[in-house]
């Protein structure tokens, strides 16, 4: 898969691989039992520290997406797949509601992490 | 396109073939006196021979032999030799019918010389393993004779009309794809248990060294890592060797093509294909084209190849000065 750092992002680099995750994986980019890079080579492609990525696949672990095996690496779990097409329907109604509201982008980010962070 | 480095290469492993072929032929000249005329030249399934010849003749058969794929592999070399993992595989080969003739040469008359009647001759075990594995030696040692590709950045910008990827000014991005084998892992598994089950019903235990050899060769060409990342791309067997790396300063094209795996390749694994095209091909179907500097091409066969090469096309861009 494809994986993008941004140092200039607001989100930290570990969150932004977290995020790419979630993402790869709500797509079906990722299924159960996929292997994630060892954190090595990836930290060396993507000038990270290795610690980063690390971090990143055991916030991962702790949220159920990846398991952490000795020997084998970060593979996905049967737990991780997600349902995207309702939120997709929902998102595309909410978009329409934020735009007729004169929303920003922003706002509406703003407003969306708020709802889930409650 | 023909390189001076492919025009040298192809001489001297040529060369080293038709040597080890003399050789061999010297030493069989000296048996002249001791050897039966007719010789026994070709064993069937039994341990008795069903082929006979006049021993000037099997000489000349097995020359013929070894010069006219001498020059096939010299060809290939002369004219395709464009990246160097091509002209290693064509001096290996080259080198290695070279031995192949030699060893055939010297173990089948070897056992006969003394006798009257070439009914009688006997092909000791591992005369067949010895032929067809001791030639490996040389052919090794020929391949790592040969030098690596020397860095040849491009001196043009990337093709305008290639895909990229939006990148931020300062983001940075790798992609990373795991290529398995398909129809390949078959092919090599029967492979595998067809030359075992041929060493048990012949009894030739030494034989079994064929199948072992291929099981490691088999386990190296199980999976490849491919990673398109700053450096450019990087494709390793997930035993770790073999591999390569294509610097992205050398990347002139990256794209999507289609392999067909025995029409344009001759078969799976790390292969020369037509055009001295250099591929490691596991399936048939989708898989990243790179064309690069020194109208030299590599191809992987890997899942979302697109991605692939749209990274790399706007990674190479970067790298250009």
């Amino acid at each position: 898969m494809l994986w993008r750092i941004d140092p200039a992002g607001d989100d930290a680099l570990y969150a932004q691989l977290v995020a790419q995750v979630h993402l790869a994986v709500a797509r079906g980019e990722l299924a159960a039992g996929d292997r994630l890079p060892a954190a090595r080579e990836l930290a060396g492609s993507l000038d990270l520290n290795v610690h980063t990525v690390l971090k990143a696949y055991q916030r991962l672990r702790d949220e159920g997406l990846i398991e952490l095996r000795r020997g084998r690496g970060a593979v996905v779990t049967a737990r991780a797949e997600a349902d995207l097409p309702p939120v997709e329907r929902a998102l595309a109604a909410l978009v329409r509601a934020a735009r007729a509201a004169n929303l920003s982008a922003e706002t509406t980010a703003v407003l969306v992490r708020e709802a889930m962070n409650r | 396109m023909t390189s001076s480095s492919a025009r040298k290469v192809v001489l001297w492993s040529s060369l080293a073939a038709l040597v080890l072929l003399a050789v061999a032929a010297i030493v069989v000249w000296s048996w002249r006196d001791d050897l039966p005329d007719p010789i026994a030249s070709h064993w069937g399934a039994g341990s008795a021979p069903d082929g006979f010849s006049s021993p000037g003749v099997f000489v000349l058969a097995i020359a013929v032999m070894v010069v006219v794929l001498c020059a096939l592999f010299g060809a290939i070399g002369w004219h395709w030799g464009s990246s160097a993992a091509t002209r290693r595989m064509a001096a290996a080969s080259s080198v290695w019918i070279g031995g192949f003739g030699a060893c055939l040469l010297v173990f089948t008359l070897g056992p006969q010389r003394g006798l009257d009647d070439a009914t009688l001759a006997r092909l000791p075990g591992w005369a067949l393993a010895a032929t067809l594995l001791l030639p490996l030696v040389p052919a090794v040692v020929a391949a790592l004779l040969v030098p690596g590709d020397r860095h040849a950045p491009a001196t043009g910008p990337v093709a305008a009309d290639a895909a990229r990827i939006a990148l931020a000014g300062g983001e940075r991005a790798v992609w990373i794809r795991r290529a398995d084998g398909g129809t390949g892992l078959v092919v090599g598994a029967i492979a595998i248990a067809g030359l075992v089950l041929l060493a048990v019903a012949l009894r030739q235990w030494a034989l079994l060294a064929a199948p072992v050899l291929l099981a490691v060769v088999f386990a190296a060409m199980f999976g490849f890592t491919v990673r398109v990342d700053a450096t450019g791309l990087t494709v390793r067997s997930l035993v770790g060797w073999p591999g390569t790396h294509i610097p992205a300063d050398e990347v002139e094209r990256a794209s999507v093509t289609e392999v067909r795996p025995f029409r344009q390749f001759g078969g799976w694994g790390w292969r020369v294909g037509r055009g001295g095209r250099v591929g490691v091909v596991l399936r048939a179907g989708d898989a990243l084209l790179v064309e690069r500097t020194g109208g030299r091409s590599f191809v992987v066969t890997v899942d979302d190849a697109a991605t692939g090469a749209a990274l790399l096309n706007t990674l190479a861009d970067r790298a250009r000065p």
